[in-house]
Order: C-alpha cells, then sequence, then structure tokens
C-alpha cells in the first residue's frame, strides 16, 4: 500500500515517486536510489558533503529520528541523506549536481572513487579537456560532456624540463631572467599542451573548435608558469605562492588554441605553494575528503606530498623525497614508459635476474619506479644486500662479473645488453632510492604522530603518482616506503589530478569542493618537526 | 674489549641506544670525559670519515653513524664544560638565510665535533648579520655555511659578502651543500669547499692549519 508520495523534479522533466509504509522512515537518498534516482553520496550518507542536496518546493520534510524538519544549508538546500519523506505529499527538486551519473570507476590510468554528476563546469562545451601538468611529464584526456566516456588520451614530456629539472630551478630562472615567465609559459603551451591537444582531437576525430572547456590540474609553481605569473617568491623563504585560487581564462589569453568565443580554461584551486591543485583534485577524486579515516592519500612523486584526514582535521605535508622513483638521476633509471624494466624478481645462487619489461620489449631501456621496489624488497630477500643498502661480502664473491667495482662503489649488472649498454644497479643509486624512501615514510610517520595515530590504524592509504596502477604493494612495504602498513590497507590510485581535473570538467560541484578542501587543509612545515630527522635517518634503512 | 673500544665500535655501527649506555658505563667506571672523547668518539668519526672517503660508506650510514656519536657528545658535554676542555679550534656553522634543511649540516657538525674542533652552530634560515655577531663573540677560526637549494644560493653570496666587509675579525670560510660546486666557492670569493661531511673535515683542518 502506497502511503506517500513524492513528486520529483529533475532537469529533464517531473516524476512521481511513490512509498510504502515501510518507506516512511528512510533517507530520501536512499529511497531515491531505490526508484532509480540515485544521488551524489560522495561520503557514504553521512552528511558530511553536499553531493546529495536537494531543493523542497512544496510540502514538508522531517529529519531522520524525529518530526522536526531538517536543517537547511547555507543555500537553503537540503541534505538528502539527512531526511525523510514523512507522509505527506511533497515537491522536491533535484539539481543536476546531486542527481548520480557516474558510479565510482577506474578511468584510464587512475582510479574515481566518488559518484559524479553530469553538470558540466562550461555549459554548452560538448567536449573537454582535462589537464594535468607535472614538472616532469603532461598528461591530457578528452571528455565527451554528454555522456562521460574519454575520448582519447596524450601525455608527453613536459618541454620545459631543458630548462631544468625540478621547480625550483625554473624558479631561480625566472628570478634572475625578466623574460622567462613568459618564456616558460610559451614552452608548455606552444610545445607540450597545444600539440598533445591537437593529437588527441585527431584521434577522437574532432575539431579543436569542439573542444569547449579545459580544466588544468598541477602543482603550484606548473599553474604560474602556465598563467604566466611569476614564481620567485615561491623559491624563497616563507615560500609563498601569488596565487592558490582557482582562475579562470579565455584559451587565448594563455596563448591555447582550441574552442569558439565562449570557450574557457579552468585552473583548479591550491591548498599551499608546495601541496598544489594537484593534490586538490586527488582529495577529491580518492574520495579522501569524505573519508572520516585514519586516511592518507601519498604522492610519490619528486615533491612526495602526503595529505592525512582524521575526522575533521586535514593535515598534508611535502617531503622533498627527490626524483630517484621517477627513474631520475639513477645509473640506468628511466620513466615508466615502452621498454622499460618495471618488474624484478632476483635469485642470489647462481645469480639470475628475471625482468618484466613494458611492451614485452626484448632490449630494455632501463629501470623505473617499480623495479627500484621490487629490487630493494627482493636484493633483501635474497641476501643481496644489507640493511644499509650495501651488497653483502658474501653475494659480491659468489656473484662473479655480475657485480663490479668503480670509483664510485659497487655495482649489480641485471641485464647484459639494453638499449644503451649494460643495465646496473649501483649502491649509489640505492642510496639514493634510500633517501627518497627515508623522506616518504619519516613524512608520513610524522603527519600521522601529529594526529596521534599509528600506521597499523590508518583504514586506507590512497598511493598516487608515477608508479601508475602497477606496483608491488607487498614490496613497497617491504622496502619501508610505506612502513607499517598492510597491502589491505592501500588503494593504488594512480594519476589522481588528472582524475580530479576530469572530475571537474563534468560536475560543477567538485570544483567547490576542491575549493573547500583547499581552505580546510592545514599545511604542515617538516622542518618545524621535531621529529622529522630523526625518522628519516630511522628510514634510511632497509627493513 | 674495554669500554671505550666498545663505545667506539657502538658509533661507528651507528647503534645510538648502545653508544649512549656505554658513554654512561664509561663515565660510570671514572673515564674522564676527554679521554672518552678523544679515544673513542674522535677514532670513531674519523674510521667513519675514512670509510665514507673510500666509498665504503654513504649518506644513510654516515647520518646513522653521526647520530650515535651525537647521543655520546649530548651525555658527555656538560662533563666537558664542568671539566673546563675546550677544544684548541672553534667554528660557527649555520644553514643561509631562506633555507631550512639541516640534515647535512648537522652531519658536518658532529663531523667536526668528532675532530675536536667548539662548535657553535646557528641553525637555520641564519640572516648574514647573525654569522657575522657569531663570528664578533665566539672569534672561530672557520665558519661554514650550507645551503641546500639553488634559490638560497644567492643568500650564500650575500652572507660571504657581508662578513668579508663587516670589519669582523678576520676568519676563513667554508661552503657546501647539495647545489654548491667549488666553482661556485671560488667565484664567491670563499676559503674551502667540501662536497661531503667526510672532506669537510679535512678541509676544515687545513684551513685552521692543523693539518
Ligand atoms: C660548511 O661546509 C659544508 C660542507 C659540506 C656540506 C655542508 C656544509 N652542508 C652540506 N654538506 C655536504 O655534507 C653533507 C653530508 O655529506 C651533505 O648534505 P646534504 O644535505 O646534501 O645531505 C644530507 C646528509 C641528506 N639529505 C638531506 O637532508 C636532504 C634530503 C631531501 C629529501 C630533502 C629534505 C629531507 C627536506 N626538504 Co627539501 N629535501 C631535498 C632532498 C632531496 C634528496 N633526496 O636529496 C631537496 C634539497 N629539497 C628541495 C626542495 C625543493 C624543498 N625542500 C623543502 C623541505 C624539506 C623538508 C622540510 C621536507 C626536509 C628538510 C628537513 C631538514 N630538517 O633538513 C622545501 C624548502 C624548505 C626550506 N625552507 O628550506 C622545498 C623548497 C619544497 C618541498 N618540496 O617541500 C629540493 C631542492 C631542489 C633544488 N634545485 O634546489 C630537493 C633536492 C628535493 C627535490 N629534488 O625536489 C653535503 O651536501
Amino acid at each position: 500500500m502506497n502511503v506517500g508520495l513524492i513528486q520529483l523534479v529533475t532537469p529533464d522533466g517531473c516524476h512521481d515517486v511513490s512509498m510504502t509504509a515501510s518507506e516512511l522512515a528512510l533517507p530520501l537518498s536512499e529511497l531515491l536510489a531505490h526508484r532509480g534516482f540515485p544521488l551524489n553520496t560522495r561520503c557514504g550518507g553521512r552528511g558530511l558533503c553536499a553531493g546529495c542536496e536537494v531543493e523542497l518546493r512544496t510540502g514538508a520534510l522531517r529529519c531522520l529520528g524525529d518530526d522536526t524538519p531538517p536543517p537547511a544549508g547555507a543555500s537553503g538546500r537540503i541534505k538528502a541523506c539527512q531526511a525523510r519523506a514523512g507522509a505527506g505529499p511533497v515537491t522536491v527538486e533535484i539539481p543536476a549536481r546531486s542527481l548520480q551519473n557516474h558510479e565510482p570507476a577506474v578511468v584510464s590510468e587512475f582510479r574515481i572513487n566518488i559518484p559524479w554528476a553530469r553538470d558540466p563546469l562550461v555549459p554548452g562545451a560538448r567536449v573537454g579537456a582535462a589537464v594535468d601538468i607535472g614538472t616532469t611529464t603532461v598528461a591530457l584526456l578528452l571528455c565527451d560532456l554528454a555522456t562521460g566516456k574519454v575520448l582519447a588520451e596524450a601525455s608527453a614530456f613536459n618541454a620545459q624540463i631543458r630548462f631544468g629539472e625540478d621547480v625550483l630551478t625554473r624558479i631561480q630562472l625566472c628570478s634572475t631572467d625578466p623574460g622567462a615567465v613568459a618564456r616558460l609559459q610559451r614552452v608548455v603551451v606552444d610545445e607540450t599542451i597545444n600539440p598533445l591537444l591537437a593529437e588527441a582531437c585527431n584521434r577522437a576525430g574532432i575539431g579543436l573548435a569542439d573542444v569547449g572547456a579545459m580544466t588544468v590540474a598541477a602543482n603550484t609553481t606548473m599553474l604560474h608558469l602556465l598563467a604566466g605569473v611569476d614564481p620567485t617568491p615561491m623559491g624563497v623563504h616563507p615560500f609563498r605562492a601569488a596565487f592558490l585560487e582557482h582562475r579562470q581564462y579565455a584559451p587565448r589569453e594563455l596563448g591555447l588554441r582550441f574552442g569558439g568565443d565562449t570557450a574557457e580554461v579552468h585552473l583548479l584551486p591550491g591548498p599551499a605553494a608546495y601541496i598544489g591543485a594537484d593534490l586538490a583534485a586527488g582529495m577529491v577524486a580518492t574520495g579522501l575528503l569524505y573519508d572520516d579515516g585514519p586516511a592518507l592519500l601519498v604522492d610519490v612523486g619528486t615533491n612526495g606530498e602526503i595529505i592525512a584526514k582524521v575526522g575533521d582535521q586535514l593535515i598534508g605535508c611535502a617531503t622533498a623525497a627527490g626524483p630517484a622513483f621517477e627513474g631520475a638521476g639513477l645509473t640506468s633509471g628511466t620513466r615508466a614508459v615502452q621498454g622499460a624494466i618495471e618488474r624484478v624478481q632476483l635469485q642470489s645462487e647462481p645469480f639470475a635476474a628475471k625482468l618484466g619489461i613494458i611492451g614485452g620489449v626484448a632490449v630494455p631501456l632501463g629501470i623505473c619506479g617499480s623495479a627500484y621496489v621490487d629490487f630493494l624488497w627482493e636484493a633483501r630477500r635474497t641476501g643481496i644486500l644489507q640493511t644499509t643498502g650495501r651488497f653483502t661480502d658474501a653475494f659480491c664473491v659468489r656473484a662473479g662479473d655480475h657485480v663490479q667495482r668503480d670509483i664510485h662503489g659497487r655495482k649489480l649488472r641485471l641485464h647484459p645488453r639494453g638499449a644503451s649498454g649494460p643495465i646496473w644497479v649501483s649502491e649509489v643509486d640505492i642510496a639514493r632510492l634510500l633517501q627518497a624512501k627515508a623522506a616518504i615514510a619519516a613524512g608520513m610517520v610524522t603527519l600521522l604522530s601529529l594526529l596521534s595515530v599509528v600506521p597499523g590504524d590508518v583504514k586506507t592509504l590512497y598511493l598516487a603518482g608515477g608508479f601508475g596502477l602497477h606496483l608491488s604493494l607487498e614490496h613497497a612495504i617491504g622496502c619501508g616506503l610505506l612502513p607499517g602498513l598492510a597491502v589491505n590497507q592501500i588503494q593504488m590510485v594512480g594519476n589522481t589530478s588528472l582524475g580530479g581535473a576530469f572530475l571537474a570538467l563534468q560536475d560543477r560541484s567538485l570544483l567547490d569542493e576542491m575549493i573547500a578542501a583547499s581552505k580546510t587543509m592545514k599545511a604542515i612545515e617538516l622542518n618545524l618537526q621535531p621529529g622529522f630527522e630523526n625518522a628519516y635517518i630511522d628510514h634510511l634503512a632497509l627493513p | 674489549m674495554t669500554t671505550l673500544e666498545q663505545l667506539s665500535e657502538a658509533v661507528g655501527a651507528g647503534k645510538a641506544k648502545d653508544a649512549k649506555a656505554l658513554t654512561q658505563r664509561a663515565l660510570d667506571e671514572g673515564a674522564r670525559p676527554g679521554d672518552i672523547v678523544d679515544k673513542a668518539l674522535v677514532p670513531a668519526m674519523a674510521e667513519v670519515g675514512e670509510r665514507f672517503k673510500r666509498n665504503e660508506i654513504f649518506v644513510p650510514e654516515m647520518l646513522i653513524a653521526a647520530r650515535a656519536m651525537k647521543e655520546a657528545m649530548n651525555l658527555l658535554e656538560p662533563h666537558l664544560v664542568a671539566a673546563g676542555i675546550t677544544p684548541k679550534y672553534t667554528a660557527v656553522i649555520g644553514t643561509v638565510q631562506g633555507d631550512l634543511h639541516d640534515i647535512g649540516k648537522n652531519l658536518v657538525v658532529v663531523m667536526w665535533k668528532g675532530a675536536n674542533f667548539r662548535v657553535v652552530d646557528l641553525g637555520t634560515n641564519v640572516p648574514p648579520a647573525k654569522f657575522v655577531s657569531a663570528i664578533q663573540e665566539h672569534r672561530p677560526q672557520l665558519v661554514g655555511l650550507s645551503a641546500l637549494l639553488t634559490t638560497t644560493m644567492p643568500a650564500m653570496v650575500e652572507t660571504v659578502r657581508i662578513i668579508r666587509t663587516s670589519g669582523c675579525p678576520p676568519v676563513k670560510v667554508m661552503v657546501g651543500g647539495a647545489p654548491i660546486t667549488q666553482q661556485f666557492a671560488n667565484e664567491i670569493g670563499a676559503d674551502g669547499y667540501a662536497a661531503d661531511a667526510g672532506s669537510a673535515v679535512d678541509k676544515a683542518r687545513a684551513l685552521v692549519g692543523a693539518a
């Protein structure tokens, strides 16, 4: 028997929803989900986010526990997960932003843990481009804004690399050369983003004029350089950014070539100078923002950002790990590209290395981050390495000419014929990896201890960054990169910066969520934390 | 093995807890604080520095050994002061203005202490004027500047310039840190450069004329 009636007003018209007696007590969001109108309950229906807000047109809604009217938010809207309909007739309007259009999903190289709506940031645009500008790599994808489908992807090195490998070198250039800001802007736009966009459009079979929107997630320095804003103040104490807020441009203002007169480019907001929009995007895409925790977002890259959330507390830091896990600065290191060794399995007696190479090619290019993680673990397991990161004497004796010595110390040959000679892992490489690992591990334990949490308490650690979605978590834990954690606490999330940009294109309310995340997050300066140095030194050793 | 030999070994192996306990034991057994430094800590750190130079150990192991040395020194310093023992040479050190990295600088501090320098550590983000007043106050033979960021190298240039023109007592200036090179040191008029904490000891001894 139906005892109640709700009239729903959605962007595509009116719908009547009837209720049985047993459904009267259900949260409105749950009832609507049963009736084929799922809302964006990003926080799991706990009243923490604004994803399921509806507008009451006529009649009355009630609180879940009693008959009082539910509190309305600043917008006058009501959270459907915190309200029920009751017996009387009501009319409720569901804005597009609250209607779930997509369920959490793995999209290309990233995972999205929240549902999202179809309420595009730039109304009227047919196709949008999401861009992640990394210091090293730029990734772009085209999205059909009507269906949410990915049309094409493209990625390339950031052409700014020739002006310096890390952000500080590029900032330093800007502080000494007045023309550098404009030059760096032109380089990333003309040589990297425009060509990637053209390539993706070509692949998708659409014209550049069809792209009506672009969202950009990146670290704060990259956003300054894209906008043509001098990042000099970010290079020296107190490391202040000229801007962190969301910004909107017309493509031609930045030299971008796409769209017509109404096209828009949106630079996403970020929390701090060294915790950028890439992390704000990640906090939303992983759902960390709606997670009661204890939860962590760890981005294993040159800056090594870590964000921790426990209840309402949201804090973050940059650990300055350096680029070792991206393969930079190591004897045979390379990025995770075609031909890179991505997996390593070792046998000590007699020495043998089983290598997994991306694309299955015969002549490897070099070793990428995930394989270095394997190596550290495997070499410990087989007694090849000591806890200090040095080869054991016993191994060196029996390894024959697999181990060689030069002026820098000893090195082990993993493959005799790589694309540019033998592939080596040297003790100096290992020392660099240990320093990067120690920075990340120490940053993590320092943040957690500020929140009085131990690693074992962490419910979910979202692991983002250059490792993509492919890394042995056992080995990452085993080599001490993620100390005190277990595999079932960790979720690989890939390039969540691109994921967040992809979300903001399609669901404008998520831009507001990124703005809120950026304002809420408190940046922690690790150098002011008395425990950091000790933790760093502790974590230099291999377990 | 004597307690001092055991202490020396614990420091070399980076066993901080053992180093602390053994230092305490040596004191309890009546060893003179000065002897503990000269006969256990100095040789241990000298050995660490030597092994570092021979590429037998790297920065991670050195940091671990230095921490053990620091534990021992923390226990000993009050005793050394009470006994009126002051090393022959004094050095002032700090990370230059705008830079907050100090792990490398702290390592140099420990190595210098291990070479029996009195070290006045000004910490991080040290403005040039603070170096100048510390030089006036402590009359060191040596002042060390550390910088870890490309963007704080100019602060190093400025600090050297101000030390040289401030009219403070003559002092040797040594610079170091990951982005610093010998060429840069020459350009800015520093007296010495060391690429790592091991060679920082040799360089320091040479600059003060102890070598
Ligand atoms: C007087 O005579 C001498 C003689 C020799 C001297 C000497 C003086 N001083 C040093 N030496 C020499 O002897 C030592 C032993 O052999 C050596 O010292 P080192 O200091 O080189 O070596 C130490 C023993 C161990 N090494 C270190 O301690 C540095 C390690 C790394 C990981 C690093 C750390 C730990 C930190 N960091 Co920072 N950090 C990085 C580093 C990347 C890496 N993997 O190396 C580096 C240096 N950081 C960097 C950056 C950008 C930053 N960091 C920052 C912050 C931090 C932490 C607070 C997180 C932490 C510092 C904690 C602390 N108390 O020091 C920020 C700035 C803070 C500030 N105001 O200074 C921030 C600006 C941004 C950020 N990512 O957070 C990069 C600089 C890039 C550049 N081109 O300049 C960086 C190379 C990482 C990277 N690739 O991005 C020699 O240089």
